[in-house]
């Protein structure tokens, strides 16, 4: 068991984590029984802390949900799983924010960390990444620079990854931060993000067989190669 | 001082909540005053806003009732189940309504107040279970700031180190740490 993901315990049971990370921790957790058992307990005792919160709600609450709930039809046994559902969930919410963004142009996706931005053009990938997301074997890693964090989870059974760049130093609107994914000493472009953000999301495919993921600033648009070291870098 | 005493809930909740995952309108009934006064009591903690935490409280005690089969009291105890299911959504609702940067940036900004003591302050004031406030008095400082901000303001533990200018791995340490030892404290066990 990991111990960089392990410690993420304590912030999971409060809900204090993103979608990307709770989606980890979940698969984590379905491989290792003494993390869910502390999970269960930490969570046990997080619910203790509601004790503290009675408030009355409004009368008309009791026979507004009494009323809902003779018209529901009650689910099956099903899986317990809650982690399944929370993905599910915020799949949807993923969906319902790329939908209003073909009229917006722009959208801004807050996975409770930071604001990812995505292109109007990046949002066919959202399916993707959402795939990446959720695979069963996908492997997170994370590099920080300067405050930043490039982030990335990849997927060896689906070929692809899922960047997410996060409060990276600030640029102006003729630099752009550029992905790069590296076999040996060659670097193929994994992507521009978009000028003069330090924020993004970028789905990259074909990550079979390379080594290295990195980041460095380029001129807006992208370069044909590096122009200097990474700013950031991550082992495939 | 609230007068209203607190009922002592967890295996009524559980004989409930079983009646209930076999579509019996009666025992849920029960449940609902039971419950909601918490459910709802958590959600307004976390949204502020009575009319939306109205709302959300709705949603969780449908979703209790449209999913109570899919309780495993091997995973522990039926209330710790509802709110959960709670504070998932509050939070959902609260992060789907603002990044959380900009929540952050506009909190810290707004200099008449300090969210965080508020928060952390009313947290502590409104403990009623003396063992849950005695045993949060057992933490230090930092433990006891970082599991409140996350429980009852809604906060990623991103945001926590921000408010608290502290470092992210102190805080996800002080934050399992912190748990861990409430855990002790209250002696809570699962299975």
């Amino acid at each position: 068991m990991s111990t960089e993901i392990h410690a993420l315990a304590g912030a999971y049971a409060l809900d204090a984590v993103d979608d990307v990370e709770r989606a980890a921790f979940g698969r984590h957790l379905a491989e290792c029984e003494t993390c869910a058992l502390e999970v269960n307990e930490l969570r046990e005792t997080v619910g203790r802390l509601a004790d503290s919160t009675w408030e009355l709600p409004p009368p008309r609450l009791r026979a507004t949900v009494l009323d809902q709930v003779r018209r529901t039809r009650q689910k099956g046994p099903g899986r317990a799983d809650r982690d399944r559902v929370s993905i599910a969930a915020s799949a949807q919410r993923w969906r319902r924010w790329t939908a209003g963004a073909v009229a917006a142009g722009i959208i801004a996706i807050g996975a409770a960390t930071g604001t990812y931005v995505v292109q109007e053009e990046r949002v066919q990938d959202a399916r993707q990444i959402q795939a990446v997301l959720e695979a069963p074997d996908a492997v997170t890693e994370v590099a920080t620079r300067d405050g930043g964090e490039l982030r990335v989870v990849s997927s060896d059974s689906l070929d692809a990854a899922v960047v997410i760049v996060t409060k990276m130093p600030e640029i102006n609107s003729t630099q752009a931060y550029q992905l790069w994914k590296i076999r040996g000493n060659a670097p193929t472009s994994a992507g521009v993000l978009a000028a003069g953000r330090n924020t993004g999301v970028q789905y990259v495919g074909g990550v079979n067989g390379y080594e290295v993921l990195a980041m460095t600033l380029e001129q807006a648009g992208g370069a044909a190669a590096p122009s200097d070291d990474p700013l950031a870098s991550v082992t495939l | 001082m609230h007068a209203v005493p607190e009922p002592a809930a967890a295996p009524d909740a559980e004989f409930l909540l079983r009646a209930v995952a076999r579509g019996d309108e009666t025992a849920f009934e029960r449940l609902y005053d039971l419950v909601a006064p918490r459910v709802y009591g958590l959600i307004r903690r976390v949204l502020r806003d009575p009319a939306q935490a109205e709302e959300v409280a709705q949603e969780v005690l449908v979703e209790v009732w449209r999913t109570a089969a899919r309780f495993d009291p091997a995973r522990g105890s039926a209330t710790a189940w509802i709110f959960t299911i709670a504070h998932r959504r509050a939070v959902d609702r609260v992060r789907a309504e603002q990044a959380g940067a900009d929540r952050v940036r506009r909190m810290a900004g707004s200099a008449t107040q300090t969210p965080y003591d508020d928060v952390v302050e009313e947290a502590t004031a409104h403990l009623e279970q003396q063992q849950v406030r005695r045993c949060l008095k057992s933490l230090t400082d930092l433990q006891r700031e970082a599991i409140t901000l996350a429980y009852y303001g809604g906060y990623t533990y991103r945001e926590v180190a921000e408010l608290l200018n502290t470092a992210l791995p102190t805080v996800k340490t002080r934050m399992r740490d912190g748990l861990i030892r409430l855990r002790d404290c209250l002696g809570v066990s699962v299975g």
